[in-house]
């Protein structure tokens, strides 16, 4: 506990220091504007800011990263509440409770309420990190490659259940994914792979292009296929402090909404978009009577919101300790210590603790940050909302393409992100999800390293990862999590062959 | 994409074509990462080689990818969607645009012509407001990125 305390102090004295509580402010703010923009989210920001990040500290780097990841899981609920279009998908259920309230007037309390919230999940989870790193380091050092083998397929599968839709399909993105990351140069022996002798593709398919072809343009294009029709609320934000009874319904929502995003931001494949949707759901069936939700009620803006933010951050926990990223976000997220010589995992902690401990400061930080800047700019954001997307979009294209641009000097990382557009273009159409791919994808080395060790270790015994407890452990958990996925799935498509035989 | 038309037209067919054809596009993908890898030694002794990991999932991809199509042979789903041209047309154009461009030309012209490109991906293209709009962007990204940010970026053609 004194250890704890003792480490936090360490961690506040590193994200006090002015330069990082610069960098803190900037990628709060950022981050808050891009989830009041839709269109853009906080995976495409961070790669086009990956290449800024080049010349700051690590330290302050990492701080202003984490910053717009969070941030923009703020920025998006303003939005949701105010004018019914998410900025982010973490934020698309806040629509149904949040945009009711601000219909009837209560936009100031909804606003309020999910500041609250949030910054109460910020505050829990920013200790949960710190509570959780430690003793999750000191488990990661008794792993080997089986059941850090095992770990991921777990992972994987979390990403697969978790998904919407078909797990069938899911499964085929994250089998897709790491076919992707295959791309390149044989881990041990260096010899090119499916690489067609094109020496821009030695070095593998970078992440950043996947992940802004399928997440960014692919997300414009399917934009410009709607004319826009955007409604603000034009009636004054007026009393922004929600009354003594809005805080009494809702402080049950955000300590449940807080527990759920939590629990769901460290299982691997979790992340913000699903926290919030589970907690939303969580809070129906709790309610004695749910048909209030969805006219407005205050419990279904407070608990996806404080679960969404929760879920950010507790996201960190795998990734600086195990050094896997369980989403998408971490993935970028491995992309910017590497560039900065982290090697992601265990000793991190041991090796940099004021960087370990500095981000988990600053997340505490960027949080009241949030609170105390942003809900008195609640009337710029709306304001940057009147810009049309007709102008938004050439201005995004062309910031994603001059930072991916500069990643390498290299023209064809432009080329291969345009592809990747038009494969997450004609994915969505085909309703399949890019984000399991995205995890295969990079997860794909790692996997493949730690399956190649574990075999030869075992020497060339399969049965190892089933042998040793802790990677049998693993595998378990995740078989009965893939059965109880499918299980209502076979039942439904029974019903279906049931009733059509019927007929 | 071609099978967008092809798919509407034996809807009647085919149950639900989003997945048939989703499959299909699998199988395709696992057949050619197997035909791409087929040189690449496999396994020698109980030791991976560069071909094994590339060739099990290829595989597995191949089995899925099946088993999807097959599943949208046999249920019924919703019919394709239809694809837009406009949109994914221009934004491709304008990022070949920026890459065939930006080494000779300069950030400054490549921008522009980028933007504008771009920008017509939409029906409510204006385009007085565009080129004003262009302009005012293209200023921008040139003093942000090499001057803010200190990015090795060249400004103007070199002749």
């Amino acid at each position: 506990m004194s250890d704890l305390i003792s480490n936090l102090a360490l961690g506040f004295s590193v994200a006090a220091l002015p330069s990082n509580l610069l960098m803190c402010l900037i990628g709060t703010l950022v981050g808050t504007l891009i989830g009041v923009l839709p269109g853009i989210g906080p995976l495409a920001t961070i790669a086009m800011l990956l290449p800024i990040t080049f010349g700051l500290p690590p330290v302050g780097a990492l701080i202003m990263l984490a910053g717009i990841y969070y941030g923009a899981q703020y920025g998006g609920s303003t939005t949701s509440i105010l004018i019914n279009i998410p900025g982010e998908s973490s934020s698309v259920v806040t629509t149904l409770d949040g945009h009711q309230m601000a219909r009837q007037g209560r936009a100031g309390p909804a606003l309020a309420i999910a500041a609250i919230g949030s910054f109460f999940a910020g505050c829990v989870s920013t200790v949960l990190v710190a509570a959780l790193g430690a003793p999750l380091t000191s488990v990661a050092l008794l792993f080997g490659p089986a059941e850090y083998f095992s770990l991921m397929v777990l992972g994987l599968i979390f990403a697969v259940v978790l998904a919407k839709g078909s797990i069938l399909k899911a499964v085929a993105m994250v089998l897709t994914g790491l076919l992707l990351s295959m791309v390149g140069s044989d881990i041990e022996t260096g010899q090119s792979r499916m690489a067609f002798d094109i020496p821009e593709l030695s070095d593998g398919i970078g992440f950043v292009q996947v992940a802004m072809g399928v997440f960014g343009f692919a997300e414009i294009m399917r934009n410009l296929e709607q004319t826009e029709s955007r409604e603000i609320v034009q009636a004054k934000i007026t009393g922004l402090m929600p009354t003594w009874a809005d805080l009494k319904a809702s402080a049950g929502a955000i300590g449940r909404g807080t527990l759920i995003g939590s629990v769901l931001g460290i299982l691997p494949g979790g992340g913000a978009v699903i926290a919030a949707f589970a907690a939303y759901t969580f809070e129906k069936k709790m309610a004695k009577d749910p048909s209030r939700f969805g006219r407005g009620a205050i419990e279904g803006v407070a608990a996806p919101e404080s679960a969404n933010n929760a879920a950010a951050q507790t996201s960190f926990i795998p990734l600086l300790t195990l050094g896997i990223p369980p989403n998408a976000v971490m993935a970028l997220m491995v992309g910017a210590m590497t560039i900065h010589g982290i090697v992601p995992g265990p000793q991190v902690m041991t090796k940099q603790p004021q960087l370990f401990w500095g981000m988990i400061a600053s997340m505490w930080l960027g949080n009241l940050m949030l609170v105390v800047i942003n809900l008195p700019l609640v009337g710029v954001w709306v304001r940057l909302l009147r810009v049309p997307y007709r102008m938004l979009f050439p201005a995004i294209v062309i910031f994603c393409a001059i930072g991916v641009y500069s990643l390498n000097n290299s023209p064809f990382d432009v080329v291969v992100t345009g592809l990747f557009g038009l494969v997450g273009y004609w994915l969505s159409k085909h309703d399949f999800e890019p984000a399991p791919m995205l995890l295969g994808f990079v997860l794909g080395p790692l996997m493949e390293e730690n399956l190649r060790r574990a075999m030869l270790i075992a020497r060339g015994d399969p049965s190892t990862f089933v042998t040793r407890p802790i990677s049998a452990g693993l595998l378990a958990v995740a078989l009965l999590l893939l059965v109880l996925a499918l299980l209502p799935m076979l039942r439904k498509q029974r019903d279906v062959v049931f009733t059509e035989s019927e007929t | 994409m071609s099978d967008q038309t092809a798919g509407s037209e034996r809807k009647g067919a085919i149950r639900n074509p989003r997945d048939f054809f989703g499959g299909l596009a699998l199988v395709g993908l696992a057949a050619f990462a197997l035909w791409a890898s087929r040189d690449l030694p496999g396994m020698h002794g109980f030791a991976f080689g560069p071909g094994t990991a590339p060739r099990l999932f290829a595989g597995l991809l191949a089995v899925l990818g099946a088993a999807i199509a097959l599943v949208g042979f046999l249920t019924d789903g919703p019919p394709l969607e239809r694809f837009y041209i406009r949109g994914p047309l221009f934004i491709t154009a304008s990022l070949l645009i920026f890459a065939a461009m930006i080494r000779p030309g300069g950030l400054v012209i490549t921008s522009f012509v980028s933007i504008v490109v771009a920008a017509a991906g939409t029906d409510e293209v204006r385009w007085i407001e565009t080129v004003i709009w262009a302009a005012v962007l293209t200023l921008f990204c040139s003093l942000l990125f090499p001057y803010g940010l200190n990015l090795p970026f060249q400004l103007w053609p070199r002749f």
